[in-house]
């Protein structure tokens, strides 16, 4: 099964980086879109099948927190997984968003190696890795 | 504080952009021609900013490194985001290391070229300079209103 990936962050760098990543990463990797904030994420969600949302928190317009909370009131997204990646590491601000459903988060910075790790575990059995080690992958 | 500074951007620098720095006593010496600096501001009960500021070449450096580029490959206008992305993460880093209150949060980074040779470099409880081969790279947490 190939993976519809969503990628919610205000930095296109960091949304080339992390799609790069999941490239390597062994997912079996569909459609991968990407979102600035929020409300681009749902706009997209409105018109695609995504099967997995990665996140940042701290965004413009409509941040990690409000997209969490939208996905969870809307009865066709409160299933999709969602993890966090984020700067943030204090759990006092995370705690609320494993409350809301999130799946889990990668703290930035991160390796390669910790995307394909939580992937795996969220996305668990329906795992299909096809890339190999990625021991010495240069991202 | 300096020390979770300085654990903070090593493990930034070194987990997302295989640069490795050093403190050096010449480090002061590493500071010439244009420059890069990106800052976040963090706002809460107290405003402070975290940053840091690196020469030409090591911005490039890091920014091939981060993208999987060639130096040459990177583009101009991507310096900055790279550099942004890198204060975001240092000063995220830094709050999580010194496990400041919730109240405190990062607002959007902001980054400025500048002339290394128009500054005053100086190692002290706010600012970190540190090496990267020959280059120079300042890590600060400041003060703001």
């Amino acid at each position: 099964m190939a993976y519809n990936v969503l990628i919610v962050d205000d930095s296109a760098t960091m949304r080339a980086l992390v799609r790069k990543v999941l490239k390597i990463s062994g997912l079996e990797l569909g459609e991968c879109y990407e979102g600035a904030n929020g409300r681009e994420a749902l706009e997209i969600l409105e018109n695609h099948w995504v099967d997995l949302v990665l996140s940042d928190l701290h965004m413009p317009e409509m941040d990690g927190a409000e997209l969490v909370k939208a996905l969870r009131q809307n009865q066709m997204w409160q299933t999709i997984p969602v993890v966090l990646i984020t700067t943030e590491g204090r759990q006092e601000v995370l705690a609320p968003f494993f409350e809301a459903g999130i799946q889990g988060y990668i703290r930035k910075p991160f390796r390669p190696e910790d995307i394909k790790e939580k992937l795996q575990n969220i996305l668990g059995e329906a795992w299909v890795p096809d890339a190999g080690e990625l021991e010495g992958c240069d991202f | 504080m300096l020390e979770s500074l300085k654990a903070a951007t090593f493990e930034v620098l070194e987990t997302m952009f295989f640069v490795f720095p050093e403190r050096l006593e010449e480090s002061t010496e590493l500071f010439h021609g244009p420059g890069l600096r990106a800052w976040v501001p963090v706002a809460g009960p107290k405003k402070f900013r975290v940053g840091l500021t690196v020469t030409l070449p090591l911005a490039q450096e890091m920014a091939a490194n981060f993208l999987g580029l060639e130096k040459d490959e990177v583009p101009p206008d991507k310096l900055e985001d790279v550099l942004k992305e890198t204060a975001n993460m240092v000063a995220g880093s830094f709050l999580t290391q010194e496990n400041v209150s919730e109240a405190f949060y990062l607002e959007p980074p902001q980054a400025l070229r500048l002339d290394l040779d128009d500054q005053d470099w100086c190692d002290n409880s706010h600012h970190l300079l540190l090496a990267v081969e020959d280059d120079g790279l300042e890590v600060f947490i400041e003060k703001t209103k």
